[in-house]
């Protein structure tokens, strides 16, 4: 809220780096609220950290071996982590007991990639395994099911000949209404799957060929899509709408070649990218170099046709992952030495501010009096005009925009929770069956928690 | 002398005769009011008309002795079953708001006590002294769970953020000090003011802290923020040496020294208390004062004021007339005076969810006295508050 109070402007990239954490992480997620930051770390520790008061506040203890991936519940009470000890574990953070106990713990048949939770509902999960297969699994009564997601080869006949069944899934994301599965495979295709049906719906070859697809994010407001290739490449591209037949209401299966928007690389040094994360507002890309000598992170203006924007240097240690903040010019970059840095936007000291009434103007400006500007005004009729003036009612209490963080403006208005407003970026399309299936035995993760208040006893 | 005399037409029983529209403007004393007919339960915004036609019926329930020096400060703990209490001794009282009990003294401090803070648990309780530290209260054990060391003067105010994981004080040194509450370690020290700093409240976000203090400026800070009503040029020098930046200056034409204030509940507002006996609502981001609540007496003391929105929406003020005022929040009028100390009235507090009303005196008086207005259901009725 206080950002416009801050930059009356518009929303900027950062540009500098605020604080350093030491948290001996691989990588750093923010909650959808921006207020935490968890931290997934080679020794099998999640660490959740506080940004108020910039100090771990929760240390999630239950791998034993490197944390892979963590994610975050719509409403940040639950932490999901997955690891290379074949375990996907989801935590309560509104738990009273420190350290946290393990909410639930599902054993995969591999070493777990990566996992994450339905966007609307924190008891369905991804994960993709290390043997390049992908499960979603359901921890709801009456859905519990456990399915892989894989490509059916019966008709071959349509299909050119080369099917990409043999290659190895690499990454595995749900888009942001949660409707559908998007999978990037090592042959550079992408494939989409109805998440309720577990039907494989669309299978996209890059335009060009792209080799591995090694990361994939979504604008937040699901209509576009990035990718990152071992090409060394960000391809931006627009996503499909998946067309429903009338008859039977599954969408028809599209085979379809995908023309990327955008290419983003580096044109000099070559670098492939580790990372790469949408702005809250979809208008500006980071992308993390993977650079051995240094810590760069490279900003494109998607609003201006992808124009390059600038690179934020953040020293010797190499850059490991980025993370862009749920609704802030932020980013938290993680180096290969563990530390996290949290890049802000600073701004300039306004003098100004110093002074009621003060305005500071950038340029000289001519300066003409008003005609009546040293006029002796009648001094009950300047009580009478504040009295007037202060009739309008004020609203004291309610809190807007608490939650807007959480959820981003889809489609030119709010998405309130749970209520029915769409979530996907998929325009005009209402709680559909996709929606309420998902919607079904949703867990206790209402938005109303709070974290136990801890102290430290170490005092006196 | 007559504090009713500086007000205009808004007495209180001008008010209930000509505006009232509910059957029985004239509630006897002690006798239970009717409820309010439910189309005006105020749940509903959009009736602000019917709303404004209602006013409080506050009753004195408890009037709690004990204390044996000037009270500086009352609060309730945010689930509502117990009250705190300060004064110029070097004790912090705990009572139950509805049995009058005096449950525990916290005792520690070696000096008087300013200002009371609970966490959002309920659980720990922070308190500012004249021994220059602060102390963090696990209340149900009464032992000090940290100490604070760091103000070099009298620490005067001090508030927990929303989350309760930071605190912020302010001394009469004009320094202002955010502490780590769960580590008890200072991470930022804002050389904010010059004199007495009155007041620090930090906004829901905790990203902005407000705070004012005797040298005429009022401040917010959040870590790195400060937002003001000034009356005096700050040395640049102030600020460079802190991180903190100025937001903003709030500016009235008057120069009353601000002594109180605070966000209110959404944090889109400013609540001040000012020494020219006018309480105003400023919308700090348009830089305009939206509300002045005047008709009290306020010249000398640092008084407090706060929301009530457990019922009607009211601005809830002490007095140096020794009364109690409450206005409604839109409409700028005194709807009712709360007439029973015997001295300045300094501290007032409301219940997070009922319609109660705690205020504490000064010398002669050093009584707290409980209000309760039954006739009105507040938003939440909780069972927490029924165990006794």
């Amino acid at each position: 809220m206080n950002e416009s109070l801050i930059s009356p402007f518009n929303f900027s990239h950062p540009t500098a780096v605020q604080t350093s954490l030491y948290a001996l992480g691989s990588f750093a997620r923010f909650d959808p609220s921006g207020r935490f930051i968890g931290v997934g770390r080679f020794d099998g520790l999640a660490t959740i950290w506080d940004l108020e008061t910039k100090a771990a506040v929760r240390w999630l203890d239950g791998h034993v071996k490197a944390v892979t991936s963590l994610d975050w519940s719509r409403h940040s009470q639950y932490v999901l982590t997955s690891s290379k000890d074949w375990n996907v574990i989801v935590w309560d953070l509104a738990s009273v007991y420190d350290p946290p106990q393990r909410h639930a713990t599902i054993r995969c048949d591999a070493p777990v990639s990566s996992a994450s939770f339905h966007p609307r509902n924190s008891q369905i999960i991804l994960a993709l395994l290390s043997t390049g297969e992908v499960y979603l699994i359901d921890l709801r009564k009456n859905h519990r099911s456990r399915t892989e997601l894989y490509e059916p080869d019966g008709d071959e006949d349509g299909t050119e000949g080369q099917s990409s069944r043999r290659y190895a899934m690499t990454v595995a994301r749900f888009d942001t209404s949660g409707k559908y599965v998007f999978i990037g495979t090592s042959g550079g295709y992408i494939l989409v799957f109805n998440t309720r049906t577990k039907a494989m719906i669309a299978r996209h070859r890059i335009a060009g060929g792209a080799g591995t697809i090694k990361g994939l994010d979504f604008a937040k407001n699901g209509r576009r899509l990035v990718t990152n290739s071992s090409d060394r490449t960000l391809r931006q591209f627009i996503v499909p709408h998946y067309p429903r037949s009338p008859e039977t209401g599954v969408e028809i299966f599209l085979d379809q070649e995908l023309e990327p928007t955008h290419r983003f690389n580096d044109p000099i040094n070559k670098t492939a990218w580790h990372a790469v994360s949408y702005s809250p507002d979809g208008e500006w890309l980071a992308g993390g170099a993977a650079d051995a000598a240094n810590h760069k992170i490279y900003i494109w203006d998607i609003s201006n046709d992808g124009q390059f924007a600038s690179t934020l240097d953040g020293g010797r240690e190499p850059l490991a992952h980025l993370h862009w903040h749920p609704s802030k010019a932020s980013i938290a970059s993680t180096t290969n030495q563990g530390n996290i840095l949290i890049w802000h936007s600073p701004n300039a000291e306004r003098w100004g501010a110093f002074a009621g009434g003060f305005e500071e103007v950038d340029e000289n400006v001519e300066y003409e009096e008003r005609e009546d500007e040293f006029d002796i005004e009648d001094e009950a009729e300047i009580i009478r005009r504040k009295k007037e003036a202060e009739q309008d009612d004020v609203d004291i209490d309610t809190i807007d925009g608490a939650n807007a963080p959480v959820y981003p403006v889809v489609n030119g208005f709010h998405v309130n929770g749970g209520n029915g407003a769409p979530l996907s970026g998929n325009v005009g399309e209402s709680l559909d069956e996709d929606m309420k299936w998902a919607d079904e035995d949703a867990n206790d993760d209402i938005g109303v928690w709070k974290m136990k208040i801890l102290m430290d006893d170490d005092d006196m | 002398m007559d504090p009713l005399a500086g007000m205009d037409d808004s007495s209180t029983d001008d008010d209930n005769a000509s505006q009232t529209t509910e059957d029985d403007p004239q509630i006897p004393e002690h006798a239970p009011a009717p409820p309010p007919p439910p189309s005006a339960a105020p749940p509903l915004p959009p009736q602000p008309s019917l709303a404004r036609r209602e006013k409080p019926h506050y009753e004195l329930r408890h009037t709690l002795t004990g204390h044996t020096m000037s009270i500086s400060a009352v609060k309730f703990s945010p689930d509502g079953t117990l009250l705190a209490s300060c004064g110029a001794e070097n004790i912090v009282k705990i009572w139950s708001p509805f049995t009058a009990e005096l449950i525990r003294n916290l005792t520690g401090h070696t000096a008087g006590l300013s200002d009371l803070s609970w966490s959002s648990d309920s659980v720990y309780l922070a308190s500012a002294s004249d021994d220059t530290t602060v102390r963090i209260w696990e209340v149900d054990t009464g032992l000090t769970h940290k100490h604070l060391k760091g103000h070099a003067k009298w620490v005067f105010c001090l508030n927990y953020n929303s989350t309760s994981t930071l605190l912020v004080s302010g001394a009469c040194d004009g320094d202002i000090k955010i502490w780590d509450a769960r580590k008890g370690k200072c991470v930022k020290t804002l050389h904010a003011h010059l004199d007495y700093v009155t007041a620090v409240h930090f906004n829901r976000e905790s990203d902005l802290i407000v705070s004012c203090a005797l040298d005429g400026l009022m401040f917010v800070t959040l870590r790195c923020v400060s937002i003001l009503r000034n009356l005096r040029i700050v040395s640049s020098r102030i600020w460079n040496t802190s991180t903190g930046q100025c937001l903003k200056t709030l500016a009235e034409d008057h120069n009353a020294i601000c002594q109180q204030v605070q966000f209110s509940p959404n944090s889109k507002y400013i609540l001040s208390t000012a020494h020219d006996s006018a309480i105003r609502l400023w919308d700090y981001k348009n830089h305009r004062c939206l509300k002045t609540y005047t008709g009290h007496t306020n010249a000398k003391y640092c008084i407090s004021a706060c929301f009530s929105v457990t019922g009607g929406k009211w601005i809830v003020g002490g007095s140096e007339d020794h009364k109690v005022y409450i206005w409604d929040l839109q409409s700028r009028e005194i709807v009712q005076v709360l007439e029973g100390h015997q001295d300045v009235v300094v501290a007032v507090a409301t219940h997070p969810s009922q319609n109660m009303i705690a205020t504490g005196s000064i010398e002669s008086d050093l009584s707290i006295r409980i209000w309760e207005d039954h006739s009105r259901q507040g938003h939440q009725v909780q069972g927490t508050t029924t165990s006794n």
